[in-house]
């Protein structure tokens, strides 16, 4: 008896395995792959002709490249591996290279994916969505998304857009009401920059964590297709190299995407204690330790048209694009501390573009850009901060 | 006792034979389903692909990637796949077969279901938002206009999202005909 439990027991695993090997052989009617080369590129001219460095030297023109491969491989129907690696040449005229992302997703059933490795956070949704150039449809980065070139008086808000970890992603279908995703990761965290004070957050990924304490974060998202999404996400890691100063951030992004129009928009602060000490009433003795929150604040919107509305064959390819976006920064409320570089500061940019579709991943971007720095105090303030981009950016 | 034990696997892979082609990619109701699935996720971020920008296979390893950046499910994701297959001959330039000239004659309103239209479309208040509404396109645009979209949806936009279907000169006819009523 116990043998035929034993052989049932193989028969079906062996008709369970064959099941999906009929599966395959069916599916093979639409040509399963294993590999497919994706990504994209772009050249990037811009000129920036009245702007100054702080020591007062012109800043340059420029002209700047990338290539940025995907590799996408299909192991099984459960498991999927996807990397970037960007190429970039950057101001200097030096070749760069970064690995963007490298992770493994495994599909566990019908609305729940696990991936592990490198990947780009689901905290809002210009970095893990809309910053690959032939998408972004400005040729520049929100303000809180960090600068570029120049004197870079904007500084970005976080370091936190890609990471080495696990995550967990879901899809709640609630029919007509519409669809909740939900994102949950941990990795391996921020770090701390080096320097004098202990050095703030790190702003640029490095391989490794400093400390033992892993990161949190997760985003919550409701959808109504094809024209709403309304995400909330939220980041929590420890990045000095103690352990014991907390870095955070929260996000909400909102987007409505029209068959003609767009609008987008992300509200996103961060908070980041810093410790320090008060100067010692006796010298040679230790004065009171202290920690205080930095914090960074801002927000964006972005509208984009199609002028293929019109009705005007000529028109067709053309897209306008406007995108204001916001920042200020405060040192427990002292604007003006010089602690870090971009403490106290308040600033705004404002993008406006003509976009000239070739293909659908395929444009010509014309943009012109302009950052104010409303504190003068703040370093930067008075400053002319404007450029003029022209970008070729190509999916493929 | 030993005739079952013999039979049984037999019989289990006969259901499992079965089983599969209930499901099968080229059924018109995934196809469909496949086309409003993509109508609805497929320009969320960026602008919609054209299926022929992609082979049958590269589509089998892009659309997975698609489906962690979108959430969708993995039934909804081999919709879109059977979707964009469907609209996908073997060879890379999409010319169509004459083959199916000796196929049976199917009706405009029939190709219209089986390419998924109204996955992009409305038709008399049913259907996606991705493409305009086509209730008065020949009225308005005129029989050549549509026909030649039809041909080549890039002819007056290069960054058109519609499929450049496989279809043969009396599909197009059938379908004109249909938009007319
Ligand atoms: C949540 C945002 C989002 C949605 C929804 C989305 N995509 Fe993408 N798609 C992206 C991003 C981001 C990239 C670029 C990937 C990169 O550069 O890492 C991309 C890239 C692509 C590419 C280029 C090949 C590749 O894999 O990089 C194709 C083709 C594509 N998407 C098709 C689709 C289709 C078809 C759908 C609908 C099923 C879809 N996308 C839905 C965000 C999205
Ligand atoms: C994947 C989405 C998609 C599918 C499926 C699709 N279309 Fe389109 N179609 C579009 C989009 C987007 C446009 C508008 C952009 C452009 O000009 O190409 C369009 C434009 C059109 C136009 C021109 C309308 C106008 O007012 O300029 C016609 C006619 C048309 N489609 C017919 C069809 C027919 C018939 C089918 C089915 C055989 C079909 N489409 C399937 C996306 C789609």
């Amino acid at each position: 008896m116990k043998k035929v439990l034993l052989q049932s027991a193989v028969t079906a695993a062996l008709s369970m395995s064959l099941m999906t090997t009929v599966n395959a052989q069916e599916n093979s009617s639409l040509d399963i792959g294993r590999l497919a080369i994706a990504g994209y590129g772009d050249v990037t001219y811009i000129s920036q002709g009245n702007m100054k460095d702080e020591e007062g030297n012109d800043i340059q023109n420029n002209v700047v490249a990338r290539f940025v491969p995907i590799f996408l491989f299909q192991l099984s129907e459960k498991i999927h591996i996807e990397a970037e690696i960007e190429f970039s040449t950057n101001e200097e005229g030096e070749t760069e290279t970064e690995l963007e992302y490298a992770n493994m997703h495994y599909f566990l059933n019908d609305n729940t994916i696990i991936t592990a490795g490198k990947f780009l956070l689901p905290f809002g949704q210009f970095g893990a969505n809309l910053h690959p150039s032939w998408i972004n449809k400005a040729v520049s980065n929100p303000g809180l998304y960090g600068g570029h070139g120049g004197n870079g008086s904007l500084g970005g808000i976080t370091s936190i857009l890609g990471d080495t970890g696990i995550s967990i992603a879901n899809t709640w279908n609630m029919g007509d009401a519409g669809r909740i995703f939900t994102d949950f990761y941990t990795v391996s965290g921020p770090r701390q920059e080096e320097g004098d004070h202990g050095g703030g957050v790190e702003m640029e990924v490095k391989k490794g964590d400093n400390n033992d304490s892993m990161a949190f974060g997760g985003r919550v998202a409701y959808a109504f297709l094809p024209e709403w999404e309304i995400g909330i996400s939220y980041y929590t890691g420890e990045y000095s190299d103690d352990g014991d100063l907390n870095y955070s951030a929260y996000n909400i992004d909102f987007n409505w995407v029209g068959s003609y129009a767009s609008v987008r928009g992300e509200i996103f602060g961060s908070t980041a204690e810093t410790e320090g000490e008060t100067e010692a009433e006796v010298e040679g003795e230790h004065g009171e330790e202290w920690v205080k929150d930095f914090d960074k604040n801002g927000w964006y919107i972005q509208g984009t048209w199609q002028a293929r509305q019109l009705g005007k064959a000529w028109l067709n390819p053309i897209e306008l694009v406007v995108r204001y976006s916001d920042i200020e920064s405060d040192f427990d409320g002292s604007i003006g501390h010089d602690f870090e570089e971009d403490a106290g500061k308040m600033g705004s940019r404002i993008y406006y573009g003509i976009n000239y579709w070739l293909e659908p991943s395929a444009v010509l971007k014309l943009g012109a850009e302009s950052t104010s720095i409303d504190n003068e105090g703040a370093g930067h303030g008075g400053i002319v901060d404007d450029r003029v981009f022209l970008q070729l950016a190509f999916g493929f | 006792m030993k005739l079952v034990k013999l039979l049984l696997p037999l019989i289990t892979l006969t259901i499992s034979a079965f089983s599969v082609p209930a499901q099968h990619l080229s059924d018109a109701s995934l196809v469909a389903k496949g086309a409003k699935v993509y109508g609805e996720n497929c320009a969320r971020c960026h602008n919609a692909r054209p299926a022929e920008e992609y082979s049958k296979k590269e589509w089998s390893v892009v659309i997975p990637h698609m489906r962690a950046k979108a959430h969708m499910t993995g039934k909804e994701s081999l919709a879109v796949e059977a979707f964009l297959a469907s609209t996908l001959t073997a060879d890379v330039r999409n010319t169509p077969s004459h083959e199916s000239a000796d196929a049976p004659k199917r009706t405009g309103a029939e190709l219209v279901t089986q390419f998924g239209c109204q996955g992009c479309h409305q038709l008399k208040g049913e259907g996606g938002t991705l493409g305009p509404v086509l209730d008065d396109v020949i009225s308005d645009k005129g029989e050549a206009f549509v026909l030649q979209k039809l041909i080549d949806p890039k002819f007056n936009n290069a960054a058109s999202a519609m499929p450049k279907y496989p279809m043969t000169k009396e599909d197009i006819a059938a379908i004109i005909e249909f938009l007319k009523q």
